[in-house]
């Protein structure tokens, strides 16, 4: 993680119009090799916008992506997936009524050809459906499951096994807690120790600022679609980034006066 | 959630595994239209000495295979959370063009490939505004329902026209081939595609998963608009096939065929369990609630009731098999 490396992600002049609103403006991001990047900001402030950019969900009206040092243009999710940019998106994105093995696979069903046919190869996909799981700790009995009947827990852990289980070179994560149990947490803090040691780059969006210091290398703060402030983790602590969040000294309990550990999720 | 003390990998399972009774439930909507079409077929076979012959049953399959082969397309457009309005008056037009080609000497494999090539261009035209204008599909092709009859009666001038009892284009819905009527033969040989495209191939997965979670299919790289676009293609296919089997059964085109025949294939769509939604479709649901149609208009007729019972009974069936997929299949269990 030395600043001579070639960025593995590098964002600039990211800016994006939806209507009247100008959700990004001029905004960027970098990001190295086996980084982790947390990335906060009020609702609103464009983290989910920027991170739906990389991973080729939305169209930037202007501004360069670099990966790896070469520019891209995405056009479609596709294009982020084939350079190996996953996302664990918000709502999850999961099919209700596909099951378990489906939507892990969703979009790139392993193939088997019956006369020269394409098929959905669908032992194979149970098989490695299971490893997958178990590889992350995931517990699901059953990879015929329909996503529907599944936990919110259960949901995320697929959303996430999906996402890191196809060998990432930049993982992103918008609230990949927001549903999940204490225990659960961890684990998923855990995994993201694991990935981001084998090289794998990882953005983090969260609300939850404590596990920023547990995970994180650098936080970036966004306000209003632009980049307000950049942190290495050792140089601030909770008060200062809930400052930098909200533009302006605040006082609040939240922000970690009289409390070691303040913020509630 | 759980408020597990222990670290997240030792969580004790939380579910079982699927349960035969689980995937009864599951499958509800097959399970009620199956029964419906197990007991019309017990009652009928008990009340009448005609409806449990082969030459009866076979009558009904080669009668219901326009139903059979348009229903099997319109699963698809359905499980995308679509729907196509306008395969009635694609019959019709295919029904009267495909007898005026013939009539104008154009050879029959021809005509029969030109008409397939026009119902796929209707789909085209039609998935085109719904996939890429994103105008809903009730509207594109309710539009279509009324332009594409419009021609027909337009080429026409409300006439039938007559095809050549001796071409033998007729054999297409009039020939038996191993004891089995040709209508039926090619029912069966569409459904049994449908069945493993719908199932087993990459198209059927993005088509349920379109209708499932659409913007997640396409964050998942998948070309949604091309998947939306085909299953028009399909169903235009499809009424096109079905409208050239209905002349050649018939010997004639007619531009009032197939009126009303798009609500029959929603009927059977949705009798079989598939969801208006979009996201859950079953072809053996499709399969069995065409047949429980069918075999009712059929029965009717031998139990000597006025044919005119059969919307009613239809009507009601409709009701009360979604009914009983709603509430004791599903129970309160549906959650989103």
């Amino acid at each position: 993680m030395t600043d001579t490396q070639v960025s593995r992600v590098r964002m600039t002049g990211i800016s994006k119009r939806y209507g009247a609103l100008q959700s990004l403006d001029n905004a960027s991001l970098d990001l190295k090799p086996g980084e982790v990047l947390g990335l906060v900001g009020d609702n609103g402030a464009g983290k989910s916008t920027i991170s739906k950019v990389l991973s080729g969900a939305v169209i930037p009206d202007a501004g360069t992506i670099e990966i790896d040092g070469r520019e891209v243009a995405f056009t479609s999710p596709a294009d982020a997936r084939a350079a190996r940019i996953e996302m664990v998106y918000q709502d999850l994105a999961l099919c209700d009524t596909i099951d378990v093995a489906g939507n892990l696979f969703l979009g790139r069903e392993p193939k088997r050809r019956i006369a020269g046919v394409p098929m959905l190869d669908k032992k194979l996909m149970h098989e490695r459906a299971r490893d997958m799981l178990s590889n992350l700790g995931i517990v699901i009995p059953d990879t015929r499951m329909k996503v529907e009947n599944l936990s919110g827990g259960q949901r995320q852990s697929i959303a996430i096994g999906r996402a890191a289980s196809f060998n990432p070179s930049v993982l992103i994560m918008d609230e990949p807690t927001a549903a999940l149990a204490v225990a659960e947490v961890e684990a998923v803090l855990e995994l993201i120790r694991t990935v981001s040691q084998r090289g794998v780059s990882v953005i983090l969006i969260t609300h939850r600022l404590q596990d920023l210091f547990l995970v994180c290398d650098r936080i970036q703060v966004m306000y209003e679609g632009r980049n307000v402030a950049e942190r290495r983790i050792e140089d601030t602590n909770i008060e200062d980034v809930v400052n930098l969040i909200v533009g302006r000294k605040f006082a609040a309990r939240s922000a970690g006066h009289n409390r070691e550990k303040g913020v509630s999720s | 959630m759980s408020s597990e003390p222990n670290a997240y990998a030792s969580h004790p399972p939380r579910m079982r595994e699927a349960t035969i009774l689980d995937k009864v439930v599951a499958n509800g909507g097959v399970m009620s239209i199956a029964l419906f079409f197990v007991a019309c077929c017990l009652f009928f076979a008990v009340t009448t000495d005609a409806f449990l012959t082969a030459p009866n049953l076979l009558n009904v399959i080669r009668q219901s295979a326009p139903l059979l082969i348009v229903a099997a397309a319109m699963t698809f457009v359905i499980t995308t959370g679509g729907i196509d309005l306008s395969v009635g008056s694609v019959l019709a037009l295919t029904a009267t063009l495909s007898a005026a080609a013939l009539q104008a000497g154009v050879p029959w494999p021809l005509a029969i490939v030109l008409m397939l090539l026009l119902g796929g261009i209707v789909g085209v035209i039609q998935g085109y505004f719904i996939a890429y204008e994103r105008i809903p599909a009730f509207i594109v092709t309710l539009a279509g329902l009324s332009v594409i009859r419009g021609f027909a009666l337009l080429i026409t001038g409300g006439y039938s026209i007559p095809i050549e009892p001796t071409s033998p284009f007729v054999a297409l819905g009039r020939a038996w081939v191993f004891g089995i009527p040709a209508p039926a033969l090619i029912a069966i040989v569409i459904l049994a595609v449908a069945y493993i495209a719908f199932n087993e191939t990459h198209f059927g997965r993005y088509v349920t998963g379109v209708g499932a979670n659409a913007e997640a299919t396409r964050r998942a790289g998948v070309n949604t608009r091309r998947i939306t676009l085909w299953v028009y293609v399909l169903s235009g296919m499809a009424a096109a096939a079905a409208g050239v089997i209905l002349s050649a059964r018939l010997g004639s085109g007619s531009s009032n065929a197939g009126q009303g025949f798009e609500l029959d294939v929603i009927a059977a769509v949705v009798l079989g369990g598939t969801s208006l939604f979009g996201g859950r479709g079953s072809l053996v649901g499709t399969v069995l609630g065409a047949l429980t149609v069918a075999v009712l208009a059929n029965g009717l007729i031998l139990s000597h009731l006025s044919p005119f019972f059969t919307p009613i009974v239809t009507g009601f069936i409709i009701l009360v098999a979604i009914w009983l997929n709603f509430r004791l299949f599903r129970g309160g269990a549906k959650g989103r």
